[in-house]
């Protein structure tokens, strides 16, 4: 993993809808791999190993979010959904609720 | 709740007794009066089956006797630990997000069981539990299944999450879904779960002020706004009576056509809200007289189905409007209007 990379997270969904096709609000930021811990790093590569699609989790929280984190791993750039339950908190934190 | 009262000694038993003038007085006269007394039962009882024939013919039931369902409020006091620490009085308490909590909860509960006749979101008295002030300016509430969980919202887009009585309404249908339909939360399925939470939370909102479908503003979310959405114009997050609305913070499609399986539930929920308004607003009086009896009708007498899709749901409240007011087809009219209206 080159540390010096970048994460893009968007958050999504929530009571209010965030990032829905007419939605007019969004969630999203970015972060290094250098940022995280190294369990936090550990844990977000199993994701990306064992989360093959980019579908949303299964029985997703009813208006819970959910987090689309983009990252290059392996050389190949690379997306996932993941519950907010499975998101490290530096990823988390790093995104900030705006008005489009 | 009408009981009947019946005698174990016939009066013309009694009569005899009291006319034998082998018994003493005493007992000669405590026969006479028991035969006036239960002269006076039979009466009652006579009047009570009578005005008890005279509702179930208007259509009324009395109502069963349903105990309140325990409700909980735990404080997470800016933390993403749940539940929280529980608070021993919320009712009394300072904080007013933890007393709104309570006393929105208890009041959601009190309307699915006046309105509906239903104990509690599993029909059999659950405690309802609430957890506010979770995370640090957390724009948003859910149901994770076992309880609702309530932000602070960061105070610019969004305020307290439980200033909103939709929302808690909203929240607890959830629950209420899960333990009728257990719908799944994607696709079609997905989309009525949300809506079911709309028109139930707005049904609420309706019902705490006494509206009628005109007077009600349909919307979602009005009360939770922000300084900076409201700035921007933005009056609700949704628009049942339009969802297309360019002052609603999220736009969803008016037709069922528009809808794709990979949508957020909360952008395809815009086409059955749309049926659920139009019908109400067809019909006119108060939402949850005829309509929301039809729909809460649909969602509780087919058992589970994960992957209902909307076709079916429409069909089931069509067929539902039909079987409980078969001498009101107006009733059916407007719900069909409701689901014509969305292109179903």
């Amino acid at each position: 993993m080159n540390q010096d990379s970048s994460i893009a997270v968007e958050r999504l969904g929530g009571f209010a809808g965030f990032g829905g096709p007419g939605a007019r609000i969004r969630s999203c930021g970015t972060l290094q791999w250098s940022q995280l811990s190294s369990d936090e790093c550990q844990a977000l590569a199993q994701q990306f190993t064992e989360v093959t699609s980019v579908e949303a989790a299964s029985r997703p929280t009813a208006d819970g979010f959910q987090y689309r984190i983009t990252a290059t791993v392996d050389g190949a750039l690379r997306t996932i959904v993941l519950p907010e339950q499975s998101v490290p908190a530096a990823l988390r934190d790093c995104v900030r609720d705006e008005l489009l | 709740m009408y009981r009947c009262t019946c005698s174990i000694v016939p009066r013309d038993v009694l009569e005899r007794l009291a006319g034998d003038e082998r018994f003493g007085a005493e007992l000669r006269k405590a026969a006479s009066d028991s035969a006036r007394v239960s002269d006076v039962l039979r009466r009652m009882r006579n009047e009570s089956r009578a005005l008890l024939m005279h509702d179930m013919a208007m259509g009324t039931r009395p109502k069963p006797r349903i105990s309140e369902p325990k409700v909980q409020v735990y404080n997470c006091r800016n933390t993403t630990a749940l539940p929280g620490r529980l608070v021993t009085s919320p009712r009394r308490s300072a904080d007013r997000t933890i007393k709104r909590a309570f006393e929105d909860t208890t009041s959601v509960a009190t309307f699915y069981r006046e309105v509906f006749g239903r104990n509690s979101l599993d029909n059999a008295g659950i405690s309802l539990i609430s957890s506010v002030h979770y995370g640090v300016k957390y724009n948003n509430a859910m149901w994770n299944g076992s309880q609702m969980v309530y932000g602070d919202g960061d105070g610019n887009l969004f305020l307290d999450f439980t200033l909103g009585n939709d929302v808690v309404g909203h929240e607890l249908t959830h629950g209420v879904t899960q333990y009728t339909l257990d719908l799944e939360y994607s696709g079609d399925a997905g989309g009525l779960n949300e809506s079911l939470s709309d028109c139930f939370g707005s049904m609420f909102r309706q019902w705490q002020a006494g509206q009628t479908v005109d007077q009600a503003d349909w919307l979602i979310g009005a009360d939770i706004l922000g300084p900076a959405a409201r700035e921007r114009g933005y009056t609700c997050l949704r628009s049942m009576v339009n969802p297309a609305d360019r002052k609603a913070l999220a736009r969803q499609p008016t037709r069922y056509s528009d809808l794709t399986p990979d949508m957020d539930p909360h952008y395809s929920s815009g086409p059955p809200n749309l049926a659920f308004c139009t019908a109400c607003v067809v019909l006119g009086g108060k939402s949850w007289e005829s309509v929301g009896q039809v729909w809460y009708r649909a969602m509780t007498a087919l058992g589970a189905r994960p992957s209902l899709d909307m076709p079916d749901f429409a069909e089931k409240t069509r067929q539902t409007a039909e079987q409980m007011y078969p001498s009101q087809p107006a009733v059916l009219a407007a719900v069909d209007k409701g689901w014509r209206t969305v292109g179903l």
